[in-house]
């Protein structure tokens, strides 16, 4: 039982980092309709840069100076590559965010040089008892970071002027539009959240371990989990996040002894099966839009 | 078409190609331009010559530059080949006739075969042979074609399976037998009772797997393989074996972030069992991150190599070379694998048969190349059976802050027993 709840626990911790992320494919989505391939850039390019700032500033500052910085860098990547490509089909634009993801790490890489780089977390490895369970610091943090981040971005969406515009935007851009609703100040708003939640997300993912050149790749499992929660579902990519990370976790503690037939590292492809299983059985994810298509 | 336009054009192309060949567009052969002795060899200088006067041998580099796994590695290695040569050249070159270039024709593989493949057909007709070519499963890629052209290469990689190609000029114990010899080392000084290989999938992890494999059954201790991915967070599943299984010892072939996670995490889960890791596990950044206090207090490395700030003539001229630069070990290993080229072309000039054959036939004729202390010189042997030929000698170091890569040595160069009565009959990973 011990061991079943740390597994739960690490579990929330990486999904939460996967939730912020996947809240930055869903809010880029809902906006433009294009799926960023760039946020796994933003992710890392953010851990980096608190790699460095958090040596003059401490790492809390760090950590929010490095999700302005990022944001302000994806404004200016919305503005310079993705807005002339307004009216596209969204199939380009989704292959232009991937021409930036590239070039964004090729960049940042060159600031990681080769070695591994800490973020200057103040948890480290450092364990602490509840209950009886020894669980690591940093879960913890991961889990109140990305709890207090969701809590600010829905409060933002559901109080404020922009926070209207973006859903309004969301909803049907060309009404939004007629209504006097900057659509462009949406999409830039957009990416700038994207970035700032990704560098976030990306400096949790280095704390306990540094960041190398290989980092970026979690990005990656956020793609399941927007999937699962439904890509145009903010409450849907929060819970797909949480949904990929525990699934993960517990396969990983639990797989050789109930399903070693599976072979080893199943937990590798446990977000797709989860994705293709939810898929099955709600092809729109578990809080998605059903589509009307009239005929 | 009118006649007077076809007449206008048949005089257009007839007085265009002198001024075409000329600029070798039609003739598309570099090398008598340069006035090519062989594929890859001119009479005329090289590029960047120290000696004019000197002919040019052109050999290739395939790594992984940009945005590979290994780029961190591979910048370094090449950066230390191209001092390697620099340095052949100022001294003098191969045989006093030839200089080496090796920036002509550097190639980018991005850790993909396929890259690495489309970018060595490029160059290939440019070169006589490889000064590097990094990766296993990249070089798996053009191993065909390298044994068909006879294109001597030097690997970027350690596995076993290079005992048993002519074309490849492996400098090091394979991971195979640096991991025998790992655990030959831990039962001599930890005596343990069991051991877990913690590897990533493929002829890296799976080699040294199956050398800690070897080792383990030979020394009667129980044995587990837990393959695991690459990334840090992916690691949950290694950490928990190996918590769950407690075993004395667990052999690691992994990236340095991934063997830190698991050596950190696991300590922090109260286990106190030993690790060993081969070469590539270790970063001297690890030193700052939070599995610092576990990484000492529990991991040793296993190396092919001494390390960088090691006191060897080879070392010494290797750090006088890239000056100043932040130490790592990627530059030592670079370095170190340019010996047997060296010693391979300096023989084929004294030869006279200057051509691809004739630098694979001086390969096969090395039986010891002169590391400059950086290896034994029986390192350097190619000309025996892949079994006689195989070098068994390991390295063990431990973390240390002081050292310029965070590394010192705790054995020189060794050969436990496992290494010394195992018959190399065939790749080892293939056996795991």
């Amino acid at each position: 039982m011990k061991a079943l709840l740390e597994s739960l626990i690490r579990g929330l911790g990486n999904g939460s980092v996967y939730a912020l992320l996947a809240l930055g494919f869903v809010i880029v989505y809902k906006a433009t309709r294009v799926i960023s391939f760039a946020q796994p850039s933003f992710m890392i390019g953010g851990a980096v840069a608190v790699s460095y700032l958090a040596e003059v500033t401490g790492f809390y500052l760090a950590m929010v100076l490095a999700a302005l910085l990022v944001a302000a860098v994806a404004l200016g990547i919305e503005r310079v590559a993705i807005r002339p490509m307004v009216g596209r089909p969204v199939f380009v634009v989704a292959i232009i965010t991937l021409g930036i993801d590239v070039v964004v790490r090729v960049v940042v890489n060159g600031f990681i040089g080769l070695d591994v780089r800490q973020v200057g977390d103040p948890w480290g490895l450092s364990l602490v008892e509840i209950g009886g369970l020894a669980v690591q610091q940093r879960w913890l943090a991961m889990l109140a970071a990305a709890a207090l981040l969701v809590g600010l971005l829905f409060a933002f969406f559901r109080y404020t002027r922009y926070g209207l515009a973006m859903r309004a935007a969301a909803l049907d851009q060309e009404t939004a539009l007629a209504q006097g609703v900057s659509v462009g100040t949406v999409f830039a708003l957009s990416w700038a959240f994207a970035g700032g939640l990704a560098a976030i997300a990306g400096t949790f993912v280095g704390t306990g371990q540094g960041v190398d050149q290989l980092t970026w790749i979690i990005a990656l499992k956020a793609l399941p989990a927007i999937i699962v929660g439904g890509l145009d579902s903010l409450g849907g990519a929060v819970a797909g996040g949480l949904i990929v990370g525990v699934v993960e976790s517990l396969v990983q503690s639990y797989q050789s002894d109930l399903a070693p037939w599976l072979g080893q590292n199943f937990a590798i492809v446990t977000p797709y099966v989860v994705m293709l299983l939810v898929l099955l059985v709600r092809p729109y994810g578990l809080f998605g839009t059903r589509e009307v298509e009239r005929v | 078409m009118k006649r007077s336009h076809l007449a206008l054009l048949t005089a257009l192309l007839v007085g265009a190609a002198p001024l075409l060949s000329a600029c070798g567009v039609i003739r598309g052969d570099d090398e008598d331009s340069r006035g090519a002795v062989t594929t890859g060899v001119t009479r005329e200088p090289c590029p960047l010559a120290v000696d004019k006067n000197k002919g040019c041998i052109y050999l290739g580099t395939v790594s992984d530059l940009t945005q590979g796994p290994f780029a961190a590695q591979a910048v370094p290695i090449t950066n230390a080949q191209k001092a390697f040569w620099q340095r052949v050249n100022r001294a003098g070159g191969i045989g006093g006739k030839y200089e080496v270039d090796v920036q002509a024709y550097v190639r980018d593989n991005k850790y993909n075969p396929e890259v690495h493949n489309q970018v060595y057909q490029e160059i290939k007709n440019n070169v006589l042979g490889l000064a590097q070519t990094l990766g296993s499963p990249t070089t798996a890629a053009i191993i065909n074609d390298l044994k068909a052209n006879s294109v001597v290469a030097a690997p970027a990689s350690w596995t076993s399976g290079w005992e048993f190609e002519d074309v490849i000029v492996e400098t090091g114990a394979n991971y195979c037998i640096e991991s025998m010899n790992a655990v030959d080392y831990a039962v001599e000084t930890y005596k343990p009772k069991s051991v877990m290989a913690v590897h990533y999938a493929g002829d890296y992890g799976a080699d040294a797997a199956a050398g800690a494999k070897v080792a383990a059954e030979r020394n009667g201790l129980e044995f587990t393989a837990v393959e695991t991915p690459q990334g840090a967070t992916e690691q949950g599943r290694a950490i928990t074996e190996i918590t769950k299984n407690k075993p004395d010892l667990v052999i690691l072939t992994t990236g340095p972030a991934d063997a830190a996670a698991i050596v950190g995490q696991a300590a922090a889960a109260k286990f106190s069992g030993r690790f060993i890791g081969t070469g590539p596990t270790w970063n001297p950044a690890l030193l700052d991150s939070p599995a610092a206090p576990a990484l000492k207090a529990l991991y040793e490395q296993s190396a092919p190599g001494r390390a960088w700030g090691a006191d060897t003539p080879g070392h010494r001229a290797m750090r006088e070379a890239l000056g100043d630069v932040e130490p790592n070990d990627g530059y030592t290993s670079g370095w170190a694998w340019s010996y047997p080229l060296k010693a391979a072309l300096e023989k084929m000039v004294a030869g006279g048969d200057i051509s691809r054959k004739g630098l694979l036939a001086a390969v096969k004729s090395l039986t010891t190349v002169d590391y400059e202390g950086m290896l034994p010189p029986e390192a350097g042997n190619y000309a025996g059976d892949p079994n006689a030929a195989t070098f068994r000698q390991t390295v063990i170091n431990k973390p240390d802050d002081a050292a310029p890569t965070g590394v010192t040595e705790v054995k020189g160069f060794y050969t436990g027993p496992t290494a010394q009565s195992y018959t190399m009959d065939g790749p080892c990973y293939e056996k795991l």
